[in-house]
């Protein structure tokens, strides 16, 4: 059975691409990732949405893995009970530390912004959105980081900075730590945790950025590296050190663009058309004129006839 | 704290030992304190208790805006304020004492995974009851945390605080939670917390650190605050051996030392 993925290219929910297609990997679950550009293209309206092979419709992040575990594609099967909180405790972690750095790196500074990230995405959305789409999301990222980290006025935004970043090295050591010399968190295998770490450090790791305090850190602890190489020559063979994994765009969803960027292309002529033909009009630049057209006697002269002919 | 001010304020920490009249300031709490403020609280107390640093408690209505980040508690040691678990076991640690210095590296990241996963779960869940549930918000919050301000000042602060929160959990994403869903995951949570546990008297078998202090905190005020119906106070207690470790530690750290409050009840 085919499971359809729809990951959104915008809005919040885009970094969560990395870990799920990774934990898709892992398990092995045949899952095909479409990049819709607008939620309207999604079945369920929200992003990012799951549609399984019976038709149905999954959008909660975390109710998508539970599927996925439910369809026997489950990565955590062989853990204990203990490794199974252990999971649950640095999935916290990440998400408390981690990821409110990574958006500050994608979205917040102001060179990696300019240079990485709204390029892409730019480059990656049809016209018209990509002049105001990014825009948006850098405001919709901001406001998450304000309420996120807290109250700090606009002039503490530097400390912010500093203090969000001390956090987030912090949490990679940790996370050093805890891997230690293994190949995976839990031994041999790779579970979900597996998924999670990879897929936000792989992007820490992979993207070009010309400010990466983070990725100097990173790149400073050898075996998390190591861990990031090992995943990747294994489960994303072809993808290498391309660039993000996100910038993998297979050729299936390409193609089922195309008909939907012709179609806003036309869209957008006829629409601009029918503007200037419709301001000609009123301002009075074109005018019709209506020259009575000759047969209108003769129609009224055969109505006449008729009518003599009832009376 | 800035990078600078932390260095200077462990600096000055570590120069001065741990005065008599340390005192440890909270909302009210027979009429104000709210449920995640009391656990938050109770965990710092239970916190020193363990270093075995006298602390004083001193219950003022207006604890939240004296406090340097705006959250409860913090405490006035010498001429220094600090608010929140985190800083306050720094600043602990700069003046000699730690909980935490017996765990190997594996043991520390864990330690600090699990404290993040009750703060991620746990504080958000009571949040997400206190102030984004509405029986509880009618019945409770409002009339609890406006208590001590004449009307209309008493409701206009509790719907600005209440409308603070939301947006904050909208942010986190558990905007769109229901009640049961936030069960669960109080279920999942104090799941992962037994499993890791087991049948040790603490965390990390023989002593206390942090993190006992603060699952103590958030637990014990669950179990002992009476809200609008059971059922957080049904989740922990499915667990009996949160049930016996939140006990262990009542006995051991403040009925010992003659601060009986309200004990739990064992159903």
């Amino acid at each position: 059975m085919l499971f359809f993925f729809l990951i959104p290219l915008w809005g919040p929910l885009c970094l969560l691409l990395p870990p799920l297609q990774t934990y898709a990997r892992f398990t092995g679950a045949p899952l095909k990732v479409h990049k819709v550009t607008n939620p309207w293209q999604s079945p369920s309206g929200t992003l990012p949405a799951l549609r399984t092979g019976h038709g149905e419709v999954i959008s909660v992040p975390h109710k998508i893995i539970t599927h996925l575990r439910k369809e026997k594609y489950n990565a955590d099967y062989d853990l204990s009970a203990r490794q199974g909180a252990d999971t649950l405790a640095f999935m916290s972690l990440l998400e408390e530390k981690l990821l409110p750095v990574l958006i500050h790196t994608f979205w917040v500074d102001t060179k990696n912004y300019v240079e990485v990230t709204r390029k892409w995405y730019a480059e990656a959305m049809p016209f018209p959105l990509n002049f105001f789409l990014p825009g948006r999301m850098q405001r919709q990222f901001m406001e998450r980081l304000q309420l996120l980290c807290g109250e700090h006025g606009p002039e503490n935004e530097e400390e912010l900075e500093k203090e969000l970043y001390q956090e987030a090295r912090e949490c990679l050591t940790l996370l050093s730590q805890r891997l230690g010399s293994q190949k995976f968190f839990f031994g041999d295998a790779p579970a979900s945790l597996d998924a999670y770490v990879f897929g936000y450090l792989a992007l820490l790791l992979q993207a070009k950025l010309p400010s990466g305090k983070l990725q100097a850190h990173l790149r400073g602890l050898h075996n998390l590296c190591a861990y990031c190489t090992h995943i990747l020559s294994l489960y994303f063979p072809w993808d290498g050190a391309e660039g993000p994994p996100p910038r993998q765009t297979p050729v299936g969803p390409e193609t089922e663009e195309e008909p939907y960027r012709r179609r806003n292309q036309v869209l957008s002529v006829l629409a601009g058309l029918a503007a200037m033909v419709g301001y000609a009009l009123l301002s009075g630049i074109v005018s019709i004129q209506r020259t009575t057209p000759a047969r209108a006697p003769g129609t009224r002269s055969l109505s006449m006839a008729e009518e003599d002919e009832e009376e | 704290m800035s990078l600078v001010a932390e260095a200077f304020v462990s600096q000055i920490a570590a120069a001065e030992p741990w005065p008599e009249n340390a005192t440890l300031y909270q909302q009210l709490k027979g009429e104000q304190i709210l449920l995640s403020d009391n656990a938050a609280s109770l965990a710092v107390q239970a916190f020193l208790q363990m270093c075995n640093l006298p602390i004083k408690v001193v219950c003022r209505a207006n604890a939240e805006y004296m406090s340097p980040s705006g959250k409860v508690p913090f405490i006035h040691v010498g001429n220094q304020v600090v608010s929140e678990l985190g800083p306050i076991v720094q600043f602990v640690k700069a003046k000699g004492h730690s909980l935490s210095d017996g765990l190997d590296e594996v043991q520390k990241a864990e330690m600090k995974a699990y404290m993040e996963l009750v703060n991620n779960m746990l504080l958000t869940a009571e949040l997400y009851l206190q102030w984004c549930d509405e029986t509880t918000v009618g019945e409770i919050t409002h009339a609890r945390y406006g208590s001590p301000y004449p009307w209309p000042l008493n409701h206009i602060l509790a719907y600005q605080k209440q409308w603070e929160v939301k947006r904050k959990m909208k942010a986190i994403g558990w905007g769109n939670k229901t009640l049961d869903q936030v069960l669960e995951d109080v279920d999942q949570c104090c799941q992962a917390l037994s499993q890791r546990l087991g049948t040790q008297p603490y965390f990390f078998n023989k002593q206390p650190t942090e993190l006992d202090a603060l699952v103590f905190g958030h637990l014990y005020t669950i179990l002992t605050t009476q809200l609008t119906n059971d059922e957080l106070s049904e989740k922990v207690k499915n667990y009996s051996n949160l049930l016996a470790f939140c006990r262990r530690i009542e006995q051991h750290y403040f009925e010992d030392r003659g601060k009986g409050s309200s004990s739990i009840r064992s159903s």
